[in-house]
């Protein structure tokens, strides 16, 4: 599904923060991806949701076949990509239902799904907010505004849910929970876990790993995976801290 | 008697009419002469120098004419809304309020050749305690030339009303309205403009406000078109009055919009809010001017000044100017000015969920605006407000 392959980025104009990166991500899998801060984790992550302001110097990265460089944020959106971001914007004045029904409609138009309407929106709505444990209330809001950090987190799993997306990046979704919201996202990410879906969790620690278990785990350090394993690996970091496994 | 040049070619147009009251004859006599004595006001007019007249000073309009449509809905009794014509000969008593020492004067020169020159207007007067719901609406639409309108709104003490202004038109002409606005003590009136003349228009609009103890004045103005555009509005407080003076001017082409206000605190114990909300793309232009005036003993004022500004091209521009003179030493006075592109992370969030890049542009520019419409208080107003914008930026 994803195969990045020799990834080489630098900050427009600065210093280069990916120095080699290669990993294949295939329909199914949950990978792990750990490191200390500023091993170059959130780059990855906004490179393949698109985010500018990086000089992609080297290599490739092809999703479905499609050279995803090449594309736009939003085609990356319709196509299946979906971030979860690590500081989720505030959009005061622009209503969360808004927003999130001319997202979900953007994707259904791009790949010729008919629109929802706002009934068949509002059913989906209220399957996948019980998941999330989300209040109502906080729909009715602009988006992520007045919104706690949990609540906030919690948004950005329950907008996966509602998009639907063919592969999942959530940078850093466990920062900031405390161990109530981090139930309850791990358990909204479990819920999403499918044969057809791919997720890629970027984290510094180990603990959103104890609630979702990854397939493959990897560690990336100074801009090069330069460990790869099972999910035995995140214990053994846990134990052992990123110098116990030579970063 | 000198003349200055640019006011000539209104002198040339000036006619009394025979049938109207003595006082009205000599009111415009007086207006006219402290125009053409004054003139256009000039760039090195604090108040006028980011507004460009040189196009209104080149090519002087003909007398024009326009149509206006009063929609009064279902009117209670102690209400009165009519034509300024029909009011002169009705109820003469209450016109006459529509022009003031000001006009007279020549401090504010196209407020005195409005009263010199205008022939019709609205006129909203309700008695004690009368509401008004819901709004009543005026729309104008122009057709050529210069038309000059004399509005009057007058609530007595208690009273409630929504006033709707609309001005729209076609083809190169020149609107100049000067509105007298007068609420009484614990009276309540909101007033809404939108100005969506055509594309070649030029509009001018003076609001003069005068607040009672306790009065609560709203004023939301939504700037479209016109070529060149100004809104004054100018309000003195009374004793604890409210007054919430909001305005949103989006703007493209070579388009060039004022909006100028001044706030008077003589009394004490009022509350000032304004916020104002500018889009800008293309070569067009912008400024907002803001005085907030608190005088000596006007203890316990509270007011807040907020003008904000989104440039889309790097080729249009804004100007503010936020003043406060403060002579009472136990007050609350603030204001923030801020001009920039839209968001790049919101605008990220928004197309890493997949809506494009227009959409999205279009939804936080639509909410940046609408933040400045956020106290009208009427839903079905605020969605009007709302569906006039989106038709703006749709447009694009």
């Amino acid at each position: 599904m994803l195969e990045i392959k020799n990834l080489h980025a630098s900050v427009d104009g600065g210093r280069e923060i990916l120095k080699g990166v290669s990993l294949t991500v295939r329909a199914g899998e949950v990978h792990a991806i750990m490191g200390p801060n500023g091993s170059g984790k959130s780059t990855l992550a906004g490179i393949l949701a698109g985010r500018d302001g990086y000089d992609i110097t080297r290599g490739s990265v092809i999703y479905d076949g499609r050279d995803l460089l090449a594309m736009s944020p939003e085609d990356r959106a319709r196509a299946g990509i979906f971030l979860a971001f690590q500081y989720p914007v505030e959009i005061p004045g622009v209503n969360n239902m808004y927003f999130l029904r001319v997202a979900l409609n953007a994707g259904r138009k791009a790949r010729g799904e008919p629109e929802l309407d706002a009934g068949q929106f509002l059913k989906t709505v209220r399957n996948k907010l019980k998941l999330l444990e989300i209040d109502d209330d906080l729909l009715q809001r602009g988006v992520n505004v007045g919104f706690s950090g949990g609540e906030k987190k919690r948004n950005e799993i329950f907008q996966m849910a509602m998009l639907e997306p063919r592969l999942a990046i959530l940078d850093e979704t466990d920062s900031g929970l405390d161990i109530d919201a981090l139930r309850v996202v791990a358990n909204g990410i479990n819920r999403l876990r499918a044969p057809n879906r791919a997720i890629v969790m970027i984290t510094h620690y180990q603990r959103l790993l104890d609630h979702v278990a990854p397939d493959f785990v990897h560690v990336l350090s100074e801009g090069r995976i330069v460990r790869s394993g099972d999910k035995s690996l995140a214990a053994e970091l846990e134990k052992t801290g990123y110098a116990g496994v030579g970063v | 008697m000198a003349v200055k040049t640019e006011a000539a070619p209104y002198l040339d147009v000036f006619r009394p009419n025979a049938g109207e009251p003595a006082w009205l004859r000599d009111a415009r006599a007086k207006a006219r002469d402290a125009f053409v004595a004054r003139g256009f006001p000039s760039r090195r007019d604090e108040a006028w120098r980011f507004t460009n007249l040189r196009p209104l000073a080149d090519k002087p309009f003909e007398p024009g004419h326009g149509k206006l449509e009063l929609k009064p809905g279902s009117l209670p009794k102690g209400a009165w809304f009519a034509s300024m014509a029909r009011t002169l000969i009705e109820k003469p008593e209450i016109a006459r309020r529509a022009i003031g020492e000001s006009d007279l004067a020549g401090g504010q020169p196209f407020a005195s050749l409005n009263a010199a020159m205008f022939a019709d207007g609205f006129v909203l007067a309700l008695d004690e305690g009368v509401t008004l719901d819901p709004p009543v609406e005026i729309v104008h639409s122009a057709g050529d030339g210069s038309i000059n309108l004399r509005n009057l709104i007058v609530l007595a003490p208690s009273s409630r009303a929504t006033i709707v202004e609309r001005y729209c038109g076609e083809g190169a002409y020149w609107t100049n309205t000067v509105t007298t606005v007068s609420v009484g003590a614990g009276a309540s009136l909101t007033h809404v403009k939108v100005q969506d003349e055509g594309p070649e228009a030029i509009h001018f609009g003076m609001v003069r406000a005068a607040l009672e103890p306790a009065a609560t004045y709203r004023n939301f103005g939504l700037t479209l078109g016109a070529n060149l555009s100004r809104q004054d509005v100018q309000v003195a407080h009374g004793i604890g009055s409210i007054v919430d003076l909001a305005g949103a001017y989006l703007q493209r082409g070579d388009q060039d919009t004022t909006n100028a206000v001044v706030v008077d605190h003589a009394a004490p114990g009022a509350t000032t809010r304004e916020l104002f909300k500018g889009v800008l793309d293309k070569r067009s232009h912008g400024a907002f001017l803001g005085t907030i005036r608190v005088r000596e003993g006007a203890q316990k004022t509270d007011a807040k000044q907020t003008s904000r500004a989104l440039l889309l091209s790097d080729r249009a521009s804004v100007d503010t100017k936020p003043e406060l003179e403060i002579l009472a030493d136990d007050v609350k006075c603030a204001h923030g000015a801020a001009v920039g592109d839209l968001d790049k992370d919101t605008l990220f969030y928004l197309r890493a969920r997949g809506i494009g890049i227009d959409e999205a542009r279009r939804m936080l520019i639509e909410a940046f605006v609408l933040e400045a419409f956020e106290t009208v208080e009427q839903p079905e107003l605020r969605g009007h407000l709302a569906a006039r914008v989106r038709v703006w930026l749709e447009a694009a």
